[in-house]
C-alpha cells in the first residue's frame, strides 16, 4: 500500500513524518490501533463501530427488558419498585429504538451504500465521525443517568445541600420514551415550573436532543453521497434496494427530527426556564406535545423499519437465484410508505378526543398505509416464486422477517380501525403489534443483514450451525413472549403498569411470556456471540460466499481501504450478477492516473466537537439538579464543540493519493466462486 | 427430499401451531378486564368491529403465509440447479399482477373502512334514539315522590357522569344529581350506573394525562389537562365491573384502578339518597371517636371530607362512605373476602357478581393504607414501602408551597386502630 503526499511518490504512509494541516497540527495517521479508530473517517471503520455500539446497547437494553418481565412474571411481585419499573420501560424502549436499531442501520449504512453505489467514501467523511461520535457521546449522557441513579440509591449524594433541595429524586428517566406532557413537563402558575418528574426527565430531553443531531448530520450525508457519489451508468432505478431504502430513511430522518427538536427545547424551555408550552394551567396545550412527538415518533417507526426491508430485499434475491420481482414497484412502495408515513401520526391518539372527523380521517389514512406494505410484501413473495431457494442463515432470517412483520402489519390493520382501537390503545396488544413489527420484524431484519454481509465486512464466515440455533432460539421465544401479549391486551391488561393483581386471569400468560423473554434473550445472546466470535476467529471465506448481486460482493474481502481499485461503470442492475452470469460486464474506469486514487486524511476534530455535547449533556440535568456552577459545564461545553467546529473548518481537507493495485493498468482481480 | 423437508417444516411449525392450540384453549375471554366479552353497546361495536377486523386478517394471513411456505417448499433449491443458467428470465415482475394485488388489498381495507367509519360516529357521543325527549327536569330531587316514576324517567334519559383523574385515583361527579365535589357529595373510584341508561361521560384532569377505560362497556377516552372530552357508555347487565387507568401517568400508574357498578334503576335511585345523606354521628367516647378526633389532629381533615363531621377537605376523596365501597386505594385494595368473590365467581361463571364489603378485610386495608402512605418514614423514623410510592397523602413535599412544605404525618398502632375504627363508621 503507497501513498503520496502532495503528489510525491512515496513508499508508505506510516514511514512518513505526519503530514501537517493547516493549522500546522500534525494529523493523525495511525492505520490500527485505538487512535486510528478514534480518528478514522473511514465509512466501513465508522460502520463497524456503529455496529459495535449498536450491539452493546441491544444487550443493555436486552437486559432491562428481561428486568421488566421478571418483574411481570408473577402477580404482585416487588423484583422492583414502581418508579424502577417505570425506569426501566422508559430506558428500554429509548435505547433499543435509539441506541439499538438505529445505529445498527447506520451501521449498514455506513458499510455499504458507498461500495454499493460504487464510491470510495461518503461525501462528508470527517462529518461521516462527527456524526459517530455525538451518537456515543449522546448514548453515554442518556445512560449515564443510570450512574446517577444508583449512586442516589446507593446514597452517595446524601450529604449534599443540592440532594437534600431536590423535590424528586428520580435520576433515570421514568417519563416513558414518548414522554408525553405534563408529566414530563410543569405545571402550575406564574412561572413557578413545578414538576412532575425529576432530572431523569432533563436526561432523556438532553440525549434524545444530542442523538437527533448525530441522526440528522448522518442523513444529510447519506443523501449527498446516494445522489452524487455514484459511479458511472449507476442510476437512480439502478441502485440497490437497500440504498434506495437509506436513502427513503434519510430524508425520512431529516424531516421528522425537527419535528422532535422543536418538541424538545420546547419542554426544556418549560422545565428549565419556566416557559409553558405544554403546562395546562397555564394555558398550555399537553396536546401539542403528543402531535409534535408523534409527527416525528410515526416516521420513526418507518426509519427503524425501512432499513430492514432494504436487507430483506437483498437477500432474498440472492437466495433464491432471481431478480427482486417489481423493482420499480418496491422502490415507489418504499417511498409512499415514507410519504404516507408522516400522514398518520394522529393514530397514536385515537383516544385523546380528537373529534370524529380527524379521527376517520386518520384511521382511513392508517389503513391506506397498509396497502404499500402489502405491496412489498407481494413482491417479495413474487421474489421467491419461480426461484431456486437456498436455505442460508441469512436467508431462514429473512423469511422470519417476512413472516413476523406480515404479523405485526396484521394488528397494525386492526389498530387502524379506531372504534376497535380505543379498547387496543395502551394495552398489551399494542406491546404485541410493535414488538412483532420491530423484533420481529426489524431484528430478524438486522440479523439477517449481520450475517449477510458479516463475510464482507471481516472475510469471515459466521458459523452457520450456531447461527441456525440462535435464530430459532430467537423466533421461538420471541413468539412465546409476545403472542401471549395479543391475550394479555385483549384480556384488558393496561402497558407501562409495573404490577397487577392476581384475579385478573393474566397471571398464566404473563409467566409464559417471561420465559419467552428469557429464550429469546439466550438466543439473541449467542447470535451476539457468533457474531463477535467470527469478527475475530472465525473461518476465512471467499470474497463472494453467497453468489452476490451488488457491486460489494465484487471487491476482496473484508474491502480495502479504497474500496474499489478502480471506479466501476456499471451497466445494469444487479451488476455483479450480471458480470458474472450474464452478458453485461461492469466497466473500470482509472480514475486515479498515475497518481492514484485521493484519500481523505484522518482527524481528531469531528471527536472534539462531539465532545462539547459530552460536558453539554452532563452539564444540563446537572443544573436541573441544582448542582452548583453547573452551568459553567454546559457552556464549557459549548465551547469545546465550538472549537471543535471552528478548527476542523481551518485545518483544511487534507487527503492524500493513494496507488491502487489497477493503478498500473490492470483490473483488480474479482473473485466467483460457485456455490 | 420432499418428505424431508416437509416433515422439517412441520417440526418447525408444529411448537407454533401447539402453542396457538393451547393458548386458545385456555385463554378465557370473560376475566374482568376482557375486552371480548362486551356488556353495552359502545364495546359491543368496538367488539363486532374487532372481529371484522380479525376474520379479514385471518383469511388474508392464511392465503399470504400459505402461499409463501408453499412458496419456499415449491421453490427450493433441488439437486441439479446448479447446472441450469444462473439467470432466471422472467423474473422482472408482472405489471397486471401487481396492479391486480393493489386493487384486490384496497377493496380489502374497504370491507372494514366502512364499519369503521359508521362506528366512529356511533361512539363519539350519545345516539340520538338514547335521548327520545329532552325530560332532564325527572332528574333533580323533586321526583323523589313518586319510584316508579324515577325509575321509568332514569330509563329514558342521559345521565350525565364527570370523571375526574387525579394522580392515582378518579372522582366522579354527578351534576344532574347534586352529588358533586363542590357540593361535597362526590364519589371516589366506584362510579355507580343505572342499567340500560345512556351515560354521558365528561372526562377532565386535574394533573397530568389518565385515561378512562371499563373494557366490558366502552373503550377508552383520554383524560387530557386542559381539555374537554366525552364519551358515552350504557351497561346491558348488572353487576361489579373493573376499570383500570390506561394512560401511563407516573410512579403508581398501576395502582389507578377504579370500579364501575351497574345497579338496577330503583337502586339506583337509592344509592344516591344514601350518597347524599351525611355520616352519623360516632358514639362519645369510642375508640371511633378517638379516631374522628384523630382525623382532625393528623390534619387528614385539611383535603377530605367527611359529610356532616368535617367539611373544609376538597382536595383528596371525599370519605363520607368510605366504608360502604368495596375497594380502597384507588381501587387496588380490594376490602372484600378475596376467597369469597374468587368461589362466587367461579360457582356463578361471572365475574361480574361480587361478594359484600368484608369489615375486617376493610379494617386491615385502612391500617395499611393509613400507616404506609406518602410517609417516607413510619413512627420510628425508618423508612416504609408505600401501598402507593409517590401518593399525596399527608406528605405534601410535592406542592413546595409556602406552609404546606413537607407536613408529615406519622402514626402509632393505636392511633391508626382508632382511625379506622373511625372510618368504619362511615358507612
Amino acid at each position: 500500500m503507497s501513498h503520496d503526499s502532495h503528489h510525491a511518490p512515496v513508499a508508505c504512509k506510516t514511514e512518513l513524518a505526519p503530514e501537517r494541516s493547516d493549522l500546522g497540527l500534525i494529523r493523525p495517521d495511525r492505520t490500527t490501533g485505538w487512535l486510528d479508530w478514534l480518528t478514522t473517517v473511514d465509512h466501513k471503520k465508522i460502520g463497524i463501530l456503529y455496529g459495535a455500539f449498536a450491539m452493546f446497547y441491544f444487550l443493555v437494553g436486552g437486559v432491562e427488558a428481561l428486568a421488566i418481565r421478571t418483574q411481570l412474571a408473577r402477580p404482585d411481585n416487588d423484583f422492583v419498585t414502581a418508579r424502577m419499573y417505570n425506569q426501566l420501560f422508559t430506558m428500554h424502549g429509548t435505547t433499543m429504538i435509539f441506541l439499538g436499531v438505529m445505529p445498527l442501520s447506520a451501521a449498514f449504512f455506513n458499510f455499504l451504500v458507498p461500495l454499493q453505489i460504487g464510491a470510495r467514501d461518503v461525501a462528508f467523511p470527517r462529518l461521516n465521525a462527527f456524526s459517530l461520535w455525538t451518537f456515543v457521546f449522546g448514548a453515554f449522557v442518556l445512560n449515564a443517568s443510570w450512574f446517577f441513579e444508583f449512586a442516589h440509591l446507593a446514597g452517595w449524594f446524601n450529604s449534599f445541600e443540592w440532594h437534600k433541595a431536590l423535590v424528586y429524586t428520580d435520576f433515570a428517566p421514568a417519563n416513558g420514551w414518548f414522554s408525553y406532557a405534563p408529566l414530563s413537563g410543569t405545571f402550575g402558575q406564574n412561572g413557578q415550573a413545578l414538576r412532575f418528574t425529576g432530572v431523569g426527565t432533563d436526561f432523556w430531553i438532553i440525549g434524545i436532543q444530542v442523538l437527533g443531531i448525530a441522526s440528522l448530520a448522518a442523513s444529510f450525508n447519506f443523501i449527498c453521497t446516494i445522489i452524487n457519489m455514484r459511479a458511472k451508468g449507476m442510476t437512480m432505478m439502478r441502485l440497490p434496494v437497500f440504498t434506495w431504502m437509506t436513502l427513503v430513511t434519510a430524508i425520512l430522518i431529516i424531516l421528522a427530527f425537527p419535528a422532535i427538536t422543536v418538541a424538545l427545547i420546547e419542554l426544556m424551555f418549560d422545565r428549565a426556564f419556566g416557559a409553558n408550552f405544554f403546562n395546562p394551567s397555564a394555558g398550555g396545550q399537553p396536546v401539542l406535545w403528543q402531535h409534535l412527538f408523534w409527527i416525528f415518533g410515526h416516521p420513526e417507526v418507518y426509519i427503524l423499519v425501512l432499513p430492514a426491508m432494504g436487507i430483506v430485499s437483498e437477500v432474498l434475491p440472492t437466495f433464491s437465484g432471481k431478480s427482486l420481482f417489481g423493482y420499480p414497484i418496491i422502490v415507489f412502495s418504499g417511498a409512499v410508505i415514507g410519504f404516507l408515513g408522516f400522514a398518520v401520526w394522529s393514530h397514536h391518539m385515537f383516544t385523546t378526543g380528537l373529534g370524529p372527523v380527524p379521527t376517520a380521517a386518520f384511521s382511513l389514512l392508517t389503513m391506506a398505509i397498509a396497502v404499500p406494505t402489502g405491496v412489498k410484501i407481494f413482491n417479495w413473495l413474487g421474489t421467491i416464486w419461480g426461484g431456486r431457494v437456498r436455505f442460508t442463515p441469512p436467508m431462514v432470517l429473512a423469511l422470519g422477517f417476512i413472516w413476523m412483520f406480515m404479523c405485526g402489519g396484521f394488528s397494525g390493520v386492526m389498530h387502524s380501525s379506531a372504534p376497535a382501537d380505543s379498547q387496543q390503545q395502551d394495552s398489551y396488544f399494542v406491546i404485541a403489534h410493535f414488538h412483532y413489527v420491530l423484533l420481529g420484524g426489524v431484528l430478524l431484519g438486522l440479523m439477517a443483514g449481520l450475517y449477510f454481509w458479516f463475510p464482507k465486512i471481516f472475510g469471515r464466515m459466521p458459523n452457520a450451525p450456531i447461527a441456525y440455533i440462535a435464530s430459532g432460539l430467537v423466533i421461538l421465544g420471541f413468539n412465546l413472549a409476545f403472542g401471549p401479549m395479543h391475550y394479555l391486551g385483549l384480556a384488558g391488561q393496561p402497558r407501562r403498569t409495573h404490577t397487577y393483581h392476581a384475579g385478573n386471569g393474566w397471571e398464566t400468560w404473563n409467566f409464559v411470556a417471561t420465559i419467552g423473554a428469557y429464550i429469546l434473550g439466550i438466543g439473541v445472546f449467542l447470535a451476539f456471540v457468533n457474531l463477535v466470535w467470527t469478527a475475530f476467529r472465525g473461518k476465512k471465506c471467499s470474497n463472494d460466499p453467497w453468489d452476490g448481486r451488488t457491486l460489494e460482493w465484487s471487491l476482496p474481502s473484508p474491502v480495502p481501504e479504497y474500496n474499489f481499485a478502480q471506479a466501476p461503470i456499471v451497466a445494469t442492475r444487479d451488476a455483479f450478477f450480471e458480470d458474472k452470469h450474464g452478458t453485461k460486464r461492469i466497466g473500470a474506469e482509472n480514475d486515479g492516473g498515475e497518481a492514484g486514487v485521493h484519500m481523505p486524511s484522518q482527524s481528531w476534530m469531528p471527536l472534539l466537537a462531539s465532545a462539547g455535547f459530552l460536558f453539554a449533556g452532563f452539564g444540563m440535568p446537572m443544573m436541573a439538579m441544582g448542582i452548583p456552577h453547573a452551568g459553567w459545564i454546559v457552556v464549557a461545553g459549548l465551547g469545546v464543540l465550538f472549537i471543535g467546529i471552528w478548527l476542523w473548518a481551518l485545518e483544511g481537507p487534507g487527503g492524500y493519493m493513494l496507488k491502487t493495485p489497477a493503478a498500473s493498468g490492470t483490473p483488480a482481480p474479482t473473485e466467483t466462486v460457485a456455490h | 427430499m420432499f418428505s424431508r423437508f416437509f416433515s422439517r417444516v412441520a417440526l418447525l411449525a408444529a411448537p407454533f401451531l401447539a402453542m396457538i392450540m393451547v393458548g386458545c384453549s385456555k385463554a378465557d375471554m370473560t376475566v374482568r378486564q376482557s375486552t371480548l366479552d362486551p356488556k353495552g353497546p359502545v364495546a359491543q361495536v368496538q367488539y363486532d368491529l374487532f372481529m371484522k377486523t380479525v376474520w379479514l386478517v385471518v383469511i388474508l394471513f392464511a392465503l399470504v403465509g400459505g402461499l409463501l411456505v408453499y412458496a419456499v417448499i415449491k421453490f427450493r433449491f433441488r439437486a441439479g440447479d446448479e447446472n441450469k443458467p444462473a439467470i432466471v428470465e422472467d423474473g422482472h415482475g408482472n405489471p397486471l399482477i401487481e396492479i391486480g394485488l393493489i386493487t384486490a388489498s384496497i377493496g380489502a381495507l374497504v370491507i372494514i373502512a366502512i364499519p369503521t367509519l359508521t362506528a366512529i360516529w356511533y361512539t363519539d357521543d350519545v345516539p340520538a334514539e338514547s335521548v327520545p325527549t329532552s325530560k332532564l327536569s325527572v332528574w333533580y330531587p323533586r321526583v323523589e315522590g313518586t319510584r316508579e316514576n324515577y325509575a321509568k324517567a332514569v330509563e329514558e334519559q342521559v345521565l350525565e357522569v364527570d370523571v375526574i383523574g387525579k394522580q392515582w385515583w378518579f372522582r366522579f361527579e354527578y351534576p344532574q344529581l347534586g352529588l358533586t365535589n363542590d357540593a361535597k357529595h362526590s364519589v371516589p373510584n366506584e362510579m355507580v350506573i343505572p342499567k340500560g341508561v345512556a351515560v354521558r361521560i365528561n372526562l377532565r384532569s386535574e394533573d397530568v394525562i389518565h385515561s378512562f377505560w371499563v373494557p366490558k362497556i366502552a373503550g377508552k377516552v383520554d383524560l387530557m389537562p386542559g381539555r374537554k372530552n366525552h364519551m358515552w357508555l350504557q351497561a346491558r347487565e348488572t353487576g361489579h365491573y373493573y376499570g383500570q387507568c390506561a394512560e401511563f401517568c407516573g410512579d403508581s400508574h398501576a395502582y389507578m384502578l377504579f370500579r364501575v357498578e351497574v345497579v338496577e334503576p330503583a337502586e339506583f335511585a337509592k344509592w344516591v339518597q344514601r350518597q347524599k345523606a351525611d355520616a352519623a354521628p360516632v358514639v362519645a367516647g369510642s375508640k371511633a371517636d378517638k379516631g374522628k378526633a384523630l382525623f382532625a389532629a393528623k390534619s387528614c381533615v385539611m383535603c377530605h371530607n367527611v359529610g356532616g363531621h368535617f367539611g373544609a377537605g376538597a382536595f383528596a376523596p371525599d370519605l363520607t362512605h368510605v366504608a360502604s365501597r368495596k375497594s380502597l386505594a384507588g381501587a387496588w385494595m380490594d376490602n372484600r373476602d378475596l376467597k369469597e368473590q374468587r368461589a362466587l365467581e367461579q360457582k356463578t361463571n361471572n365475574t361480574e357478581s361480587s361478594v359484600a364489603v368484608d369489615p375486617a378485610t376493610l379494617k386491615a386495608n385502612l391500617i395499611k393504607w393509613i400507616g404506609s402512605s406518602g410517609t417516607s418514614h413510619d413512627a420510628n423514623g425508618k423508612p416504609t414501602k408505600d401501598v402507593k410510592p409517590g401518593n399525596r397523602m399527608h406528605y405534601y413535599k410535592m406542592f413546595n408551597v409556602a406552609g404546606l412544605n413537607e407536613t408529615k404525618q406519622t402514626f402509632t398502632a393505636e392511633e391508626l386502630d382508632c382511625l379506622a375504627e373511625y372510618l368504619l363508621t362511615l358507612k
